[in-house]
């Protein structure tokens, strides 16, 4: 009799043992998370984050997904339309009018109201991603500014200070590009141009001081003067690659650490790779002023929870994980920016030159302007109308006529 | 009666899951595009989307990108799938020919029909470098140049280097198709055309070139619809830049789509580019398939 009772009991035994994981796998909540490193070996710094937060939150489990960057945006918008977007990714505040248009993001006001790290975070970076209703849906994640690379052992063999004005800037491109014959073999240039996708950011500290995006602020004479003093680098002074029409990211940091550019403007986020690459020869100073003032691109990553999620509990413990001191570090590390927070901002890994360059520039740095146009002005119209205008095709007036145009037409 | 009956569904059936695919996968979407076509459709504009009838085409019509577009894909396909053609029939000539290392050569023909597209584009980019690229520095050295040519950044050279690439890219699949062709020609023909006295160049016209027009009008008309639709190795090499210097009808089509995430007029620009596309095989099959079953 006991012998027909034990298979029963060790059944009963099995079913309870596999309801209660059942149990506990409907409790478990899965947050997908987009985000993206230019390396992707840096992923398993991300998988060592991900393994610490879900150790401390057994119940939530991070699905973490590396996008590739050149259509990273594309398929975050395409996802959003689809209804299928993730619970969190990572965004720019230039794309923070889309979204909302789209009415895709959640405000996280609330939750930072009573979040203990907001007091650790760097100040001003949440009142720059405020949204223009007055909410909070962006949590700063890491930053960067433009700053500007330079060869220093061939501005101390030249006899040249880095460059702190336009003019200085001409005068230290002019001297320092150089045919094969006067350099050992090789071209050098004095200005790594970027002319392709992504050259706004090189163009903006010339011109943005003496221009402005509200209307006929980009087509006033002294805007056009200062684009055609930007297009003349190549077309006329000869200062940049031949190639710089096309040049993007890849081309300008090789040719810059090959030695065949003197300077480059681009942010911390490469500095590793610069130091690796030529030590102590290159070093790094703000952008210079233009036409009396500055202007640099403050280049901003935020996380931001989409309105789809139902798990926005989990979604925001993840959120505020990742913005929180070493934990952003961490994420830093991946990425090679800057941490958000103020008691990361003494451990950060990068070349003290090269945060400073960043720090310095900070004062003046800004991003652009936050209104739907400007993600299409980036990816389309300035590098479009750019080519044109170092090719020739257009003139200086016409290309600001036709960023004033798509800025400030119904 | 019921065998009749049992013999006439069996094709339907067979052909149904390929039809019920096709349909899926390629009639849904393109009707999708038809009707995206007629809304105003920005993306990130949800509450903005509404019908406008022909609105996109008009804005086509008077959008002078569009025309510059449509030239350059012209030239595009006009330049690209002729000297591809030229190239292939050369190459299958030659390794129609009895030689040592035969096989090895027509294996090694096939490695750029092989790579990826990126692969491709990629390495042609760097061989166009003006400051590391091979093909400046080798004509820097035979002195046809005084100093290097930034090829890829020239509105008046970068879409013809790119053709040079998308040739290079292209020539393996129609040297095959080409060469199996030839080795279905009776060699006996070439042997009674020796005997009436044939020169080479004779036998290839009368007898090589009439045997391979099935497979020409086929391979050719293959290649006018990939080279068409092709835009990886465009994209790769100067994401259609300078400017608009290397915008064929597709790349805009995409980058009005996905850049500027205005699907209305991006797919207005797809059926429109789809149906020329249609109209210019039709013309083609109705001039040169003539004669082909």
């Amino acid at each position: 009799m006991q012998s027909s009772r034990r298979p029963v009991l060790r059944a009963l035994g099995v079913a309870s043992f596999a309801l209660t994981l059942c149990a506990a796998a409907s409790a478990q909540q899965t947050v997908n998370f987009w985000y993206h490193v230019d390396n992707a070996e840096n992923t398993k710094i991300m998988d060592d984050l991900v393994k610490t937060f879900e150790t401390k939150n057994p119940t939530i489990k991070i699905k973490a997904e590396n996008i590739p960057w050149n259509n990273y945006f594309d398929k975050l918008f395409i996802s959003i339309a689809g209804g299928k977007a993730p619970d969190v990714a990572v965004t720019r505040l230039a794309l923070q009018p889309q979204l909302l248009e789209m009415n895709a993001i959640e405000p996280i006001t609330k939750q930072l109201a009573t979040w203990p790290g907001k007091a650790d975070l760097a100040p001003n970076l949440l009142d720059i991603n405020k949204a223009s209703d007055g909410e909070y849906y962006y949590m700063p994640l890491q930053y960067v500014a433009i700053y500007l690379y330079y060869r220093a052992d061939l501005f101390a063999k030249a006899n040249l200070k880095p460059p702190a004005t336009c003019e200085d800037f001409l005068e230290a491109a002019k001297k320092l590009t150089l045919p094969a014959s006067a350099n050992g073999g090789t071209e050098l240039y004095g200005f790594g141009m970027r002319g392709g996708k992504g050259g706004h950011d090189n163009w903006g500290p010339f011109v943005l001081p003496q221009s402005s995006f509200a209307p006929g602020g980009m087509t006033s004479a002294k805007a056009v003067a200062a684009n055609s003093w930007y297009i003349d680098l190549l077309r006329k002074h000869k200062v940049s690659p031949p190639s710089a029409p096309n040049d993007g990211f890849n081309e300008i940091i090789s040719a810059f650490k090959a030695g065949r550019t003197a300077m480059i403007f681009h942010h911390i986020g490469s500095a590793k790779a610069m130091a690796d690459a030529l030590g102590d020869k290159v070093s790094a100073v703000p952008v210079p002023s233009c036409g009396g003032a500055r202007w640099t691109y403050f280049g901003d990553e935020s996380t931001t929870m989409f309105k789809t999620s139902k798990v926005k509990d989990a979604a925001w413990k993840w959120m505020s994980f990742l913005s929180e001191g070493d934990n952003n570090l961490k994420f830093n590390e991946a990425t090679g920016q800057l941490t958000v927070t103020k008691s990361g901002s003494a451990k950060v890994p990068q070349p003290e030159r090269f945060v400073k360059a960043t720090m310095d520039s900070l004062a003046f740095a800004k991003p652009l302007p936050l209104v739907p146009q400007t993600a299409d002005f980036v990816s389309s119209v300035w590098p479009t109308t750019m080519q044109r205008a170092l090719n020739g095709e257009i003139t200086s007036a016409q290309m600001m006529q036709e960023i004033d145009k798509h800025f400030n037409t119904k | 009666m019921s065998k009749r009956k049992h013999t006439s569904i069996l094709p339907y059936v067979l052909l149904s899951p390929a039809v019920l695919a096709t349909v899926i996968v390629v009639f849904y979407p393109m009707v999708q595009a038809v009707i995206t076509s007629l809304y105003n459709n920005i993306l990130w504009k949800p509450r903005a989307v509404k019908f406008i009838g022909l609105d996109n085409y008009i804005a086509i019509w008077n959008d002078p990108v569009f025309w510059a577009s449509l030239g350059r894909t012209a030239i595009w396909i006009g330049l690209t799938v002729p000297l591809q053609l030229l190239l292939g029939l050369v190459t299958a000539l030659l390794l129609n020919q009895t030689f040592r290392w035969r096989s090895l050569a027509r294996s090694l023909i096939l490695i750029p029909w092989a790579l990826p597209s990126v692969v491709i584009g990629l390495m042609w980019s760097w061989i166009y470098n003006p400051q590391v690229g091979l093909l400046n520095d080798l004509m820097l050295r035979l002195g046809l140049l005084q100093t290097a040519v930034p090829w890829l950044a020239n509105p008046g050279t970068s879409l013809y280097a790119i053709i040079a690439a998308l040739v290079w890219q292209g020539f393996p699949f129609f040297a095959i198709m080409i060469l199996a062709g030839l080795q279905t020609i009776p060699h006996s023909l070439y042997e009674a055309a020796e005997i009436d006295g044939a020169t080479d160049w004779e036998q290839f016209w009368h007898i090589t070139l009439p045997a391979l027009k099935s497979v020409l009008v086929t391979a050719v008309m293959l290649r006018i619809i990939w080279v068409a639709n092709s835009i990886d190795v465009i994209y790769v090499m100067t994401g259609g830049g300078p400017g608009y210097a290397t915008h064929t009808l597709p790349l805009y089509a995409l980058k009005r789509t996905y850049a500027s995430m205005d699907f209305g007029y991006g797919s207005a620009l797809a059926v429109s580019f789809s149906l020329l596309l249609l109209g210019a095989i039709y013309m083609y099959l109705r001039r040169a398939g003539k004669g082909i079953e």
